[in-house]
């Protein structure tokens, strides 16, 4: 490679890492929480533990689902169903307003029913900071794919200019200088992890940026109309007449998705023109004519999780059917996205290790900034150095401050539907994260900061699990299953953060 | 040609052959240039039928967007960033008009 090629590529991969490192931070270090995100639901309301079944087969109803959100007074005529999962026994119910928080309710998947919803929202807290930022909808999206995509441009960069790859695999002096050790570190990180990264950032830009160039894509194939280009791929929308029937039996319906959907985990059904109000809760179930339900979900065997069925409410008949197995390369791509994104597929140990990735990910940006305040001569005194050590660094304490604030908020026996256990997680987060950004402003010396930030962050961990233990009698001894797994996985993060409190140094060595 | 319009034509040039122009080009004219060329390819895609094809035009956005990206911010300067997204862009409408007639 040409000396000037070579120049300008380096010269990108810095730029690009600068202006979005700080962000993808965010973003990478968050999704590291959203990939368990269903883990971290059941783990943070006790309650969802208690509804296990002895039972060793899960058997979905749907009729009865129906029926009990009829005996709840769950009366919407358009609303979304969640049935358990793997790790969750509840059936979660679901209608969306335009104008105010959603109507949510939880049932049983056992006996249907009904019981307190979660009053800890720690999982979507920590998930919508991922996928949207906490930003209105759809621009903290558009930025997380812009992000994904400056990622891309600069992995792009970063191959080409790292010629020596086989030696940097293994090239680690850490009694060298310090601007040596960062470099690297930043490239060990680099390339250990640069499959992972590659795959995140590319699914990650089609997820965030999909919104943006829908209307691209539906203008050439569509004229424009993004309504139409969307029925074609995910199904039609309910056609309300106003015009009643009885329910097609929905058990039935159920029972077809073995021949419509085979080797499929159905993870939403939306229900659209069923009637809202009954006289008699008993009495047989009517919809619209024109009403339909639709069974969304993931193949079990295939990278896919856009397999979707719809069915009309009242005669049955299949509407439109949307799988993706066995379609062109570039609709399984697009149908893999999701899957590779999130790890739909494989054990708990891929999402480990999908999660240990980000978290070299994270290191990765880190180090890159570091680095790139270094060589320019600038220490903690700059801007860019207070900010990445506030944010970053201020983030990783913040997450580890909530989940500890999460569980002794318990301790308090907070209202379940005042929504305070919720608001007060939202506040303890936001205002500890706002604490350490302007830490930095205030302690000048970077390397005792750091130190505080990671001594923090363990502590953080911690004490939630003596909080877990003492308000929730949930002591790592005495849980099983997915309950112990976070356990461990908060264990195994405290030790990490002790770990590299004690690898980090004091001062820049005196060699750089 | 008069000595002020002469200065402002030199003021012009190193305007189009500066960094800032060529950053311009490779982030924005980059975009752009995708944006035609992901129509193009929607709407020209022989494979499959038209979900196929808007995913082939999904898939593609990006790969494009991050080739075209390089290949501009490798040009010796602004002018030929330029040069290089224009070309494309050009024959990427080119095509799209005449699809468009030919549909």
């Amino acid at each position: 490679m040409q000396q000037k090629t070579h120049k300008t590529l380096y010269s990108s991969h810095s730029w690009i890492g600068i202006i979005s490192g700080i962000l993808l931070f965010i973003v990478t270090f968050s999704g590291i929480p959203a990939l368990f995100d269903h883990e971290i639901e059941y783990w943070q309301y006790p309650i969802f533990s208690e509804q296990q079944s002895k039972q060793q087969e899960k058997v979905f109803d749907l009729e009865r689902t129906i029926q009990a959100s009829k005996e709840i007074n769950f009366q919407h005529e358009k609303f979304f169903i969640q049935p358990a999962n793997d790790i969750n026994n509840h059936i979660i119910f679901a209608h969306f307003y335009e104008d105010k928080e959603p109507d949510l309710r939880y049932l049983n998947a056992s006996n249907y029913q009904e019981f307190p919803p979660s009053p800890s929202e720690l999982n979507h807290l920590l998930a919508h900071l991922h996928t949207d930022l906490h930003l209105p909808n759809p621009w903290g999206r558009y930025l997380v794919g812009l992000s994904g995509m400056a990622m891309l441009l600069a992995i792009i960069a970063g191959i080409f200019i790292h010629l020596k790859w086989r030696k940097e695999f293994v090239m680690l002096r850490p009694k060298r200088s310090w601007r040596l050790l960062l470099t690297d570190q930043h490239k060990l990180l680099g390339l250990w992890s640069l499959p992972f990264t590659l795959i995140l950032a590319f699914t990650g830009t089609i997820l965030g940026l999909l919104g943006l160039i829908s209307p691209i894509l539906a203008l050439a194939a569509f004229n424009g109309d993004v309504e139409k280009a969307t029925v074609a791929v995910l199904g039609p929308r309910a056609e309300i007449t106003g015009e009643y029937a009885p329910v097609y039996p929905l058990n039935t319906l159920f029972d077809q998705l073995e021949i419509d959907l085979p080797n499929t985990s159905v993870e939403l059904i939306q229900v659209d023109g069923l009637q809202a109000s009954a006289s008699d809760q008993h009495t047989e179930l009517m919809a619209d004519v024109g009403g339909i339900i639709k069974f969304s979900g993931y193949h079990k065997d295939k990278l896919s999780n856009l397999e979707t069925v719809t069915y009309n409410l009242t005669s049955g008949e299949k509407i439109h059917q949307g799988s993706f197995v066995g379609k062109g390369p570039f609709q399984r791509i697009f149908a893999a996205v999701t899957p590779l994104h999130y790890v739909l597929f494989g054990n708990t140990w891929l999402k480990v290790f999908y999660a240990l990735s980000a978290l070299a990910a994270c290191g990765l940006i880190l180090t890159g900034n570091i680095l790139w305040l270094h060589r320019r001569g600038h220490g903690m005194e700059h801007w860019l150095s207070k900010l990445t050590l506030g944010i970053c660094g201020g983030l990783v304490v913040a997450t580890s401050l909530t989940f500890a604030g999460s569980q002794i908020l318990y301790g308090l026996n907070l209202a379940p539907d005042s929504g305070l256990h919720h608001h007060a997680e939202e506040w303890v987060f936001w205002s500890s994260w706002l604490l350490m950004i302007l830490a930095p402003f205030v302690i000048k010396d970077g390397f005792k900061l750091s130190h505080y930030l990671l001594r923090l962050t363990s502590i953080g961990f911690i004490v939630t699990l003596l909080a877990d233990g003492f308000i929730n009698n949930r002591w790592l001894w005495l849980t099983e299953g997915w309950i112990l797994t976070i356990q461990l996985s908060l264990l195994v993060s405290a030790l990490l953060f002790i770990y590299l409190d004690w690898k980090m140094p004091n001062q820049v060595s005196k060699k750089s | 040609m008069s000595v002020p319009n002469k200065r402002l034509g030199e003021r012009l040039k190193n305007i189009i052959d500066s960094h800032g122009s060529k950053n311009t080009a490779a982030i924005l004219g980059a975009l752009i240039t995708t944006i035609a060329l992901t129509v193009c390819i929607t709407l020209i895609w022989p494979f499959g039928d038209v979900i196929e094809q808007i995913f082939a035009g999904g898939t593609f956005f990006f790969v494009f967007w991050a080739a075209l990206f390089y290949w501009a911010i490798l040009a010796t300067n602004g002018r030929h960033a330029w040069l290089r997204i224009l070309s494309v862009l050009v024959i990427a409408i080119v095509i799209i008009i005449f699809s468009l007639l030919i549909k």
